[in-house]
């Protein structure tokens, strides 16, 4: 389990929160905190007061996968191959192994065409895609995911939800704008103004949420 | 006033895009998978790359912007109130537009992605333009933020607007739907007959559409009516 107790952190107030494993995911208006809860969770900020825990452990001694919501700050090298074999470089990977991953990760994401690409030739989406790719490579027990589905088309997220499953995460936390991801996932977490407004499964949260504009559409009106 | 592209191409070692067609005043959606060359187009009919052989034409067009999908790449102010301001706008009118809990001194680079997004779009949608093009407007917005943008952009006076996007859910007033396929631009053709043709078109749409419901409109009321037709 993911933990957080009598947390405060810039505006955020969480009292107490439990994550299980799987595929968590946070939605909430504009500035609500989801951002600031994802970076808790990978250990990348760390609270005022209070506590995260990844199964008893601090983030910051967990392996986390991270994708921030500003695909530009993810890119660390000018090309994609680079940029994929960096987590795995950075632990003195020998070589050979390095690149036998980094085409076996390419292929599992859907992005072997990009290999010889540099970063500054890609799309937004395709950025997006590389910096997933490198939050997975080193198969982490956290997957932190912030918005890394605002510049996909709907049929590559689709494709992607079993890929990250079968990423080896214990936990996957991503925050979404669009519902319909939200609504396939495991768990999910409301937030407004810096509180957890509601939690539990995504029928559960969404059946609190019908009569805003949150619901899923095609929950509204199935066909 | 018209946007004509005649013959236009584009290529990269590893991609290519070719576009023939007109644009009318109205609304028009451009839709393409990841990597298809959207964005590249909007640079081209912004007049910001040279295509690689063909023409642009602009009649009757002396105002143009073409808002990025990345909103950190316009921010030119440190602080709320000098981004307001370098668009010649009122902070506070602004900020209530895009219904910011900021102040004129909140630096821009602490807000969030939406939050600089609703921003950006508030900067823009405060100004009339003859050619507004919109690359993602939709990525990063929370739904009532989606629904903002969409009322204010089915309230345009006129110009032409062109959103290139891989939104599914929340459209605003559509006039004419085109989508990139196999490195080419596809005209859908005008709403509500476009819809049949759309290969990209969200599968709820799909599903009204093969239970021969078509929806008059995209915006949620069109969705909302023809859901109903459906059910009745």
């Amino acid at each position: 389990m993911i933990t957080f107790e009598n947390i405060r952190h810039r505006f955020l107030a969480i009292d107490s929160l439990v994550i299980p494993p799987g595929i968590t995911s946070v939605i909430g208006p504009n500035g609500s905190g989801k951002s600031t809860l994802l970076k808790l969770c990978a250990g990348i900020a760390e609270p005022d007061c209070g506590t995260v825990l990844v199964d008893g452990k601090s983030p910051r001694e967990t392996e986390v996968g991270y994708v921030n919501e500003f695909p530009d700050r993810n890119i660390l090298f000018s090309t994609v191959k680079d940029e994929l074999a960096s987590p795995l470089r950075f632990r003195h990977t020998p070589c050979r192994e390095t690149d036998m991953t980094i085409r076996a990760c390419a292929e599992t994401m859907g992005i072997s065409r990009l290999l010889d690409r540099t970063m500054q030739d890609l799309s937004g989406g395709e950025k997006v895609l590389v910096a997933l790719a490198t939050a997975c490579i080193t198969r982490p027990q956290v997957l932190v995911l912030d918005e890394y589905d605002s510049h996909l088309d709907v049929d590559r997220c689709e494709w992607l939800n079993p890929v990250l499953r079968a990423s080896g995460a214990g936990y996957v936390i991503r925050c979404t704008q669009q519902m319909e991801t939200a609504a396939v996932g495991d768990q999910l977490i409301y937030l407004e103004k810096g509180r957890v407004v509601h939690t539990g499964t995504p029928a559960g949260v969404f059946a609190r949420l019908c009569d805003s504009p949150f619901y899923p559409l095609s929950w509204r009106w199935p066909i | 006033m018209r946007l004509a592209l005649d013959h236009l191409t584009a290529s990269h070692p590893f991609w290519s895009l070719a576009a023939n067609g007109v644009f009318s005043p109205g609304v028009h959606l451009v839709s393409g998978d990841v990597g298809s060359g959207k964005s590249t187009l909007s640079l081209m009919m912004a007049g910001l790359l040279k295509p690689e052989s063909g023409t642009v034409i602009r009649e009757d067009i002396p105002r143009t912007l073409l808002s990025f999908q990345f909103p950190e790449f316009h921010i030119t102010g440190l602080s709320v109130a000098e981004e307001c301001r370098s668009w010649d706008l009122d902070p506070d009118a602004v900020i209530r537009a895009a219904g910011l809990d900021v102040t004129r001194k909140t630096p821009t680079h602490s807000l969030s992605r939406g939050e600089l997004k609703r921003l950006h779009l508030a900067c823009v949608l405060s100004r009339e333009y003859d050619l507004l093009l919109l690359d993602e407007p939709f990525s990063s917005l929370d739904c009532p933020g989606k629904e903002w943008v969409c009322r204010q952009l089915s309230n345009r006076a006129g110009g032409i607007t062109v959103i290139f996007t891989h939104e599914q859910s929340i459209f605003p007033r559509i006039d004419h739907i085109w989508e990139i396929i196999g490195g080419n631009l596809v005209d859908c053709g005008e709403m509500p007959g476009a819809l049949v043709r759309w290969q990209h078109a969200p599968v709820l749409v799909k599903n009204l559409i093969n239970a021969g419901r078509i929806p008059l409109a995209l915006t949620p009321e069109g969705i909302r009516e023809a859901a109903c037709r459906t059910r009745g």
